[in-house]
């Protein structure tokens, strides 16, 4: 049972080393980052408190929002994808993404408090 | 146009409305109304002292002198009086002639020099060009002094000025001047203006009934009136209630501001007490309207309204009903006269105590107005406390009740002990001291005092259906009234009402009352009542516990920490900056973008909403347009190189 975990994962990671573009294992790695940022301040609210409340929940839904957003960023620019995509260009998923970051940006400075 | 017929059946409906009203009106204002107004002794005193002042000129001295007579009073010094009159005078004036003979005729004795050109004077003002009080004064003057007056020219004139000058002082005066003529001219027009007058008065509240001009003009008015009706010998158009109103107004002001004013509320008392039709007549109680045994009669006055007993006039109780039960007590009962004062003795019906509705009707004048008067009359008694028992009872009955009688006004002379498995009782009754019959007076009270602690308990004797009242203490129900405080009460019985004249405090007995849980509370709670309480000292709202800055600190730290490994990751993978292009619109962009993030900052810490988005609103314009020329350049070199490739495969592969 754990072997074919362990098989599962090294094949995946072995795929994704090889197979995935640059591009694309730049903006995973700042998914990764992202991620971990949302976890901290989640693990921080867990130990200490939820005191100032406004606060958690500015910087935590940036880290969810930001996520989802580049994860959107990912799919559009992903050549396997184009078919999917054809009336998007990576220039467009690109602003797309900036558009919708600034919105996030203007929402989240307002309830930081 | 003839009139439809819905217009004559809607006219027809209006006038029958309009009838039932006023019946309505007439029936229930037909209540008999009597003067709450006089003068009483001492008002009277006040209006003579007000005249009896000294006077300076002859206006004045006329006031005085004649207005003192009317109230049958007269001058300090009338011989000075007379000297004044003389001296003051001025022949050749129609006004100073007439003051001076007024008064003149006023004193006994006092005759003012006249000649032929004073005559001419005052029979040359007598004309339709003179004014009402000109010509008044006149003919006032000349019926004084005793010159002869054409009765008939002077009712010319005056009718002539009445058209002109129609106010009320002046139809007053008209009136005034119609009272010195002979009998046998023509007054019948001038009479009229009496009713005429009437309607124009101003009823207050169904009270009063006066001129808006003012009281002087009212109490004018009343003596025209009556004077002019006592000489053309004829009944005055005024109503009963219409001649108690003009009492009200003409009486109800007590201090008067001019010497003019008292003047004329004099001349309208003597008008009023001495004419042949209506004399309004005053019933009034000697001292307060309450009878008893040690004063079994009732005292009444009836004068007229200057205060001055009516010579022939007879009381008659026409019925005296109680006020509780409606029962009639008496009926057409006569008072008896004894020194000017009538008399009756109620005792002898034997009333219960209280109160009663006596209604009085005086006779013996057809010239009396307002003649049937309402009264309420007290009947006092005196009440005796009777079968006073007190006794403790157990409330599981099962020891025998103690029961011991006390008699007033003396103390029982044992204390009675009572705790939380006893009742207090207390039985008695109360009694008319004369007639025996059972009362039930408003005050009947229960007081324990505790000589201690100062408290004081109260409570309320009721009776019950036979009369005989009770009254029992729960001592375990009733330890909150006391504060729970065990000790000796000093019990009283307080006994009181209106009608009662010895009301009754009786120390009855001395009460120990033993309570369960003595708490003892501070035996100054009376006191601190009204001490001023502690400060309350206000809380402002805590701040939220705040985590150390140790822990805060770490964590923002560890927060900011991926950003460091996302540099790293993005080192390895070989992410670079060398396809940077300069293009203007590409170093557009990235400014652009720098700035939005950095207004970004900016509206954390000093804008708001509204400024943040002016800002935005320009710069993300700005940097769309850079932006969007750059990704398109970016896209051209895009589809350039990616062309080009396929370009190159093909001819390789066609190759």
């Amino acid at each position: 049972m754990s072997n074919s975990v362990i098989s599962v994962i090294s094949r995946f990671l072995e795929e994704y080393t090889t197979k995935t573009s640059n591009k694309l294992k730049v903006v995973d790695a700042y998914l990764f980052y992202i991620l971990l940022t949302g976890a901290l301040q989640f693990l921080y609210c867990l130990l200490v408190g939820t005191f100032p409340f406004n606060s958690f929940l500015a910087g935590f839904i940036s880290c969810v929002g930001a996520f989802i957003l580049g994860v959107c960023l990912r799919i559009q620019i992903n050549p396997d994808n184009k078919g999917d995509f054809l009336s998007i260009s990576q220039e467009r998923a690109f602003a797309d993404f900036l558009l919708a970051h600034t919105v996030l940006h203007l929402v989240v400075i307002n309830f930081i408090g | 146009q003839q009139p439809s017929g819905s217009d004559i059946r809607t006219r027809s409906f209006i006038c029958s409305s309009v009838f039932c009203l006023v019946l309505l009106t007439v029936a229930l204002g037909a209540q008999a109304l009597t003067p709450s107004h006089h003068l009483s002794l001492s008002d009277v005193e006040r209006l003579k002292g007000l005249l009896s002042q000294p006077f300076t000129d002859l206006a004045s001295a006329y006031y005085s002198i004649v207005g003192l007579s009317k109230l049958g009073a007269a001058v300090a010094d009338e011989n000075d009086a007379c000297q004044f009159l003389k001296a003051q005078l001025d022949p050749m004036s129609v006004d100073s002639l007439f003051f001076a003979a007024e008064a003149s005729q006023a004193i006994a004795d006092c005759e003012v020099s006249i000649s032929n050109e004073t005559r001419d004077i005052l029979l040359a003002a007598v004309s339709e060009d003179s004014t009402v009080t000109q010509i008044f004064r006149a003919v006032s003057a000349l019926s004084s002094l005793g010159l002869p007056l054409a009765s008939q020219e002077v009712v010319a004139a005056l009718v002539a000025r009445i058209a002109k000058e129609d106010n009320v002082l002046a139809i007053t005066t008209a009136l005034q001047t119609a009272t010195r003529l002979s009998q046998q001219a023509e007054l019948g027009g001038i009479l009229e203006e009496i009713e005429d007058l009437a309607a124009r008065l101003d009823d207050l509240g169904g009270v009063y009934l006066q001129f808006e001009e003012g009281l002087e003009a009212t109490a004018l008015f009343v003596t025209a009136a009556y004077t002019l009706s006592d000489h053309a010998d004829t009944e005055p158009p005024l109503k009963e209630d219409q001649v108690i109103q003009l009492v009200n107004s003409v009486f109800s002001k007590k201090s008067w501001d001019s010497r003019s004013e008292a003047f004329s509320v004099a001349c309208a008392a003597a008008a009023l007490s001495s004419n042949r039709f209506h004399v309004p007549v005053i019933v009034s109680t000697q001292g307060p309207a309450t009878v008893s045994h040690s004063q079994p009669i009732l005292h009444l006055l009836v004068t007229d309204i200057l205060s001055n007993p009516l010579a022939s006039a007879n009381l008659l109780v026409e019925s005296a009903q109680a006020v509780a039960s409606k029962s009639v007590v008496l009926s057409q009962a006569p008072f008896s006269l004894r020194d000017g004062i009538f008399e009756l003795n109620f005792m002898a019906s034997q009333p219960a105590s209280g109160y009663y509705q006596f209604t009085v009707a005086v006779t013996g004048d057809s010239r009396l107005v307002a003649n049937q008067v309402e009264l309420k009359v007290k009947v006092s008694t005196e009440v005796a406390v009777t079968n006073m028992d007190l006794s403790v009872v157990d409330k599981d009955q099962s020891i025998g009740t103690k029961t011991s009688r006390v008699d007033y006004p003396f103390k029982a002379k044992g204390s009675f002990t009572a705790d939380s498995h006893q009742n207090f009782a207390m039985n008695f009754q109360l009694v008319d001291a004369n007639t025996g019959v059972e009362l039930t007076p408003h005050q009947t009270f229960v007081r324990f005092h505790n000589q201690k602690t100062g408290q004081e308990v109260v409570f309320v004797a009721e009776p019950d259906s036979k009369n005989l009242y009770k009254f029992e203490l729960d001592t375990a129900e009733r330890k909150s009234e006391f504060d729970s405080m065990s000790g000796t009460y000093v019990l009283h019985l307080i006994v009181g009402d209106a009608t009662l004249e010895n009301p009754i405090l009786w120390n009855v007995a001395d009460v120990v009352l033993k309570f369960l849980d003595e708490e003892a509370p501070a035996a100054i709670q009376s006191k601190t009542l009204y001490m001023p309480k502690p400060d309350i000292q206000h809380l402002f709202r805590e701040p939220e516990k705040k985590p150390p800055t140790v822990v805060s600190n770490t964590f923002t730290a560890l927060v900011l920490s991926p950003f460091l490994l996302l540099l790293i990751l993005w080192f390895k993978l070989g992410a670079n900056i060398s396809n940077f292009s300069l293009s203007p619109s590409s170093v557009l962009f990235h400014v652009g973008h720098a700035c939005m993030l950095g207004l970004m900052y900016v509206y954390w810490t000093h804008l708001n909403m509204f400024q943040t988005l002016k800002y935005l609103a320009i710069i993300g314009s700005l940097t769309f347009l850079a932006g969007n020329r750059m990704l398109a350049q970016k896209a051209v070199k895009r589809y350039g190189q990616s062309s080009t490739l396929t370009f190159f495969t093909r001819r390789t592969c066609e190759n």
